[in-house]
């Protein structure tokens, strides 16, 4: 089944080819390698991305300021109603906290120690009650004109829930304990809505009613607007907040300066345009929520919210493109590595059997005992062995080269190379048997060059013609169409996207390889058994 | 005699008229058998099936007792082949090309091929793409006759060799001969293949027309003699003889007589009362024999 002098015939008739094309496919995968390993090409995406980044960070800053401000003037606003409320009402919360503490202790004794969820549940019926008191009273029903009626039901039961932890707390203390709580409330409430962990939400709370109270604490007295108070307290809270933050992290004093400073003008920009936006929504003297909230988003606009949608989703997808992936994976390896080993292929696969049918030749060795099965067999052995020695070295080489250039530092890690290297030695696996098989088809070189190189080039074609639709290249430059061309190539079982991004699909499609490579071997060996031979 | 090739009812239709059909031809062991055609009339086609190349569209060639087709591989441990076409592997030298078939041939002694070497005259140090047509079908032959097998085939093995290095050749094939060698070989020459083959088949469009014994025709019993007298009297004269005159030329004065060899010294008697312009022997060969055939077969077709 094996003809060693056949072997050696082989091999001594194509070493030379085999050389250069093994040298000058690992020559140019080296050059790729080492060269994009030191010049950086990720530099402009980098910067792009930067770009990106900051205009995240500064988005963040501007919707901080602005809920700040809009912190202030409700906590100033608050401040004032709870004064009022105070003094009007201050034997009716007493009455509230007498009553809610009566039923908590009659319920205690028959039920036992409370749960928090009861003692809101008695916490609010009491509320209610007391609202319902508190309208039949001429003098207090003003307040409900003041403070909508859904906002004092909450503030009363948090006033309860501030009195459960400090029975000592009266008055507007007290009342200002449970607006403290209704800020940590929203802000929790509005962490967790985003999809933040509860420890990121309790912090915010923490954070939102510790500015409530530093508000209170810095209020310049009774006002009716206290827009520009609201804006120099943000923009310097801001600015205090950097300061020290840049302070800890190591920054030098004229450093922190420096940021801090920008980070107010930015502050600085934002409230003034959401100032602005809200008295252009407030010329019918009614602003809505609706409209506050538009407001506040045209405040919080950054750079990438100003260009364009689709440029910025082309100029993100730019930034977070790998560009070794592309030119190592999807260039070299499935594109300009493929091609030398390729006309190798070609040219040795027509020649082991149907060049020597076609010329003759293939007399010599069929007139001495040797099996054609043996020749078929010898000769698929000879072609496997060639593209597996020029794959062990382009294998060795890429690894070699990934090591020069910082190992698995490197953008594309040793698994990835090794990958590639099988991925690559696969394809041409599946070549080598289709061109064989037309080799061991056809007696005539015509032929058997025309359908099996003609094929095999025609692939590669469609796959360079099917890169600029594929998802490789970003979609500034896609021509969608294209990526009809990847489908009438085998290369594209080739998966180097699939390997980059950590997926298995790629395995299959190596399987694929293989079984179109050990199919048309067989047949290639079946049919020259069978056949005529001009010899 | 033992019969080495057996080809029945063997029929290879390549449409159009061409191909091979209905051959039957058997070679005994040590015989010398001989193809001769046209180009295209279908010897290649024939040698190719005893060597196992083609399979036969019907019919059989079995070679030794075996399928030429089914059991070529055993069949060449027996056979050693000349192809027709000589083009070689892609190997640098003659001595590359012959070391690699030595191997192939599982032959590890060199002395008979470098025997062959000599005799031929052969460098086979010479790069086996730039050798002459004759150079390359002398390494054809030495390839082929290295292994010093039972059969030797050979297709068209002089083409190529001028005429001295085909009279070397001649020699060789003879001396194989004489070893006990069965030989086929194809030819478009009629007097190599009279010089060497015991019998010759003619093949014209695929079929065999004839199978001729060469040493019959070599021995025959009687001879053709061409006489041209000089004077019309003495050729009106010779005639009235009973001799058996196969051909007359009356304008020349000239008769073809056929004559058995006993009665040629009274023909001379009787000729030396005629004034002759010239006498000449008439050869029979080969080349004769199968143009009567093939007329023949024509004439036949005519009828």
């Amino acid at each position: 089944m094996f003809s060693k002098a056949l072997f050696f015939q082989s091999a001594k008739a194509h070493w030379v080819k085999w050389l250069t094309v093994t040298c000058a496919t690992c020559v140019m995968l080296a050059i790729v390698i080492i060269v994009l390993g030191n010049l950086g090409i990720n530099d402009i995406r980098d910067s792009l991305k930067n770009v990106f980044v900051q205009a995240d960070q500064e988005a963040t800053l501007k919707e901080n300021a602005v809920d700040s401000y809009d912190l202030y003037i409700t906590t100033a606003n608050t401040n004032n109603q709870m004064d009022t409320f105070a003094t009007l009402g201050s034997s009716y919360i007493n009455g509230l906290i007498a009553d809610y503490d009566a039923e908590v202790l009659r319920q205690t004794e028959e039920n036992g120690e409370l749960t928090s969820a009861q003692k809101q549940q008695i916490a609010e019926t009491c509320v209610t009650n007391l609202l319902e008191n508190m309208k039949q009273d001429p003098t207090l029903s003003v307040i409900f004109q003041i403070v909508d009626e859904q906002e004092l039901k909450m503030l009363l039961v948090n006033v309860l829930k501030a009195h459960d932890q400090d029975a000592s707390l009266t008055g507007k203390t007290l009342l200002m304990e449970g607006y403290y709580l209704t800020v940590y409330d929203n802000a929790y409430a509005l962490e967790i809505a985003d999809g933040k962990t509860v420890e990121e939400a309790i912090i915010k709370g923490e954070a939102a009613k510790a500015l409530a109270k530093d508000i209170v604490s810095k209020l310049p007295g009774k006002k009716d607007d206290y827009s520009s108070d609201a804006a120099n307290y943000v923009n310097e809270y801001m600015y205090t907040t950097v300061y020290n933050l840049q302070l800890g992290q190591g920054a030098t004093e004229d450093d922190a300066k420096i940021y801090a400073t920008s980070v107010k003008v930015i502050s600085n920009t934002a409230i003034s345009t959401y100032q602005l936006w809200q008295n252009e929504y407030n010329v019918d003297g009614e602003i809505t929520d609706e409209e506050l909230k538009l407001a506040k988003n045209e405040a919080i606009k950054s750079i990438s919210d100003q260009i364009p949608q689709k440029v910025g989703e082309a100029l993100t997808e730019l930034g977070n493109m790998d560009m070794y992936g592309l030119i190592i994976g999807s260039i070299f390896y499935r594109i300009a590595g493929l091609l030398l080993p390729m006309v190798f292929v070609i040219m040795t696969a027509n020649a082991l059997l149907a060049g020597q049918v076609d010329s003759g030749s293939m007399a010599y060795v069929l007139s001495t005992p040797t099996k054609r099965r043996a020749v078929t067999v010898t000769q698929m052995i000879y072609l496997l062995t060639a593209i597996f020695a020029m794959f062990l070295l382009t294998t060795i080489t890429s690894v070699i080269a990934v090591w020069v250039v910082g190992g698995n530092n490197f953008a594309i890690n040793y698994a990835e190379i090794l990958l590639f290297n099988l991925g690559a030695f696969l394809t041409m696996f599946a070549f080598a048997g289709f061109c064989f098989m037309c080799s061991a088809i056809f007696n005539r070189t015509k032929y058997s060059l025309s359908i099996g190189g003609g094929l095999t080039i025609f692939s590669l074609v469609c796959t360079i013609l099917g890169l600029f639709g594929s998802s490789v290249v970003p979609s500034a430059m896609r021509i969608s169409a294209m990526d009809f061309f990847n489908y009438l190539s085998i290369i594209t079982l080739f998966d180097t996207v699939s390997i980059l991004d950590g997926g298995l699909s790629y395995l299959w499609k190596f399987g694929i390889l293989l079984a179109i490579g050990v199919v048309t071997f067989i047949i290639g060996i079946f049919r020259f058994d069978k056949k005529d031979l001009p010899l | 005699m033992e019969e080495v090739i057996i080809a029945r009812n063997l029929t290879k239709d390549y449409g159009n008229g061409r191909g091979i059909f209905d051959l039957n031809f058997t070679v005994k062991k040590g015989e010398a058998f001989g193809f001769v055609g046209t180009n295209g009339s279908g010897k290649t086609t024939t040698i190719r099936h005893i060597m196992g190349f083609l399979k036969p569209q019907s019919g059989s060639v079995q070679v030794l007792g075996l399928d030429a087709w089914k059991d070529a591989c055993e069949i060449k441990k027996h056979v050693e082949y000349v192809p027709g076409e000589i083009a070689f592997p892609d190997l640098p030298t003659g001595t590359a090309f012959l070391k690699n078939q030595a191997e192939l041939l599982k032959i590890k002694d060199l002395s008979y091929a470098n025997y062959i070497i000599e005799k031929l005259q052969l460098d086979t140090s010479a790069n086996l793409k730039r050798m002459s047509k004759g150079m390359k079908q002398k390494t054809a032959i030495v390839s082929a006759l290295m292994a010093n097998k039972d059969i030797l085939i050979l297709d068209e093995p002089t083409t190529g060799l001028d005429p001295l290095m085909r009279i070397s050749f001649m020699e060789l094939i003879k001396e194989e001969k004489a070893k006990g060698k069965t030989i086929l070989m194809s030819s478009q020459m009629f007097n190599e293949l009279e010089e060497i083959c015991d019998r010759v088949a003619l093949i014209f469009n695929g079929r065999i027309v004839d199978i001729a014994d060469v040493n019959k025709l070599k021995n025959l019993d009687y001879k053709t003699l061409k006489i041209e007298f000089n004077t019309r009297q003495d050729y009106l004269k010779f005639k009235r003889l009973k001799y058996e005159i196969v051909r007359d030329q009356e304008k020349y004065n000239q008769v073809t007589v056929k004559i058995k060899d006993e009665k040629i010294n009274q023909l001379f008697k009787t000729l030396k009362n005629y004034s002759l312009k010239f006498i000449s022997e008439t050869k029979y060969d080969l080349e004769k024999y199968f143009k009567e055939k093939l007329m023949e077969k024509k004439e036949e077709k005519n009828v």
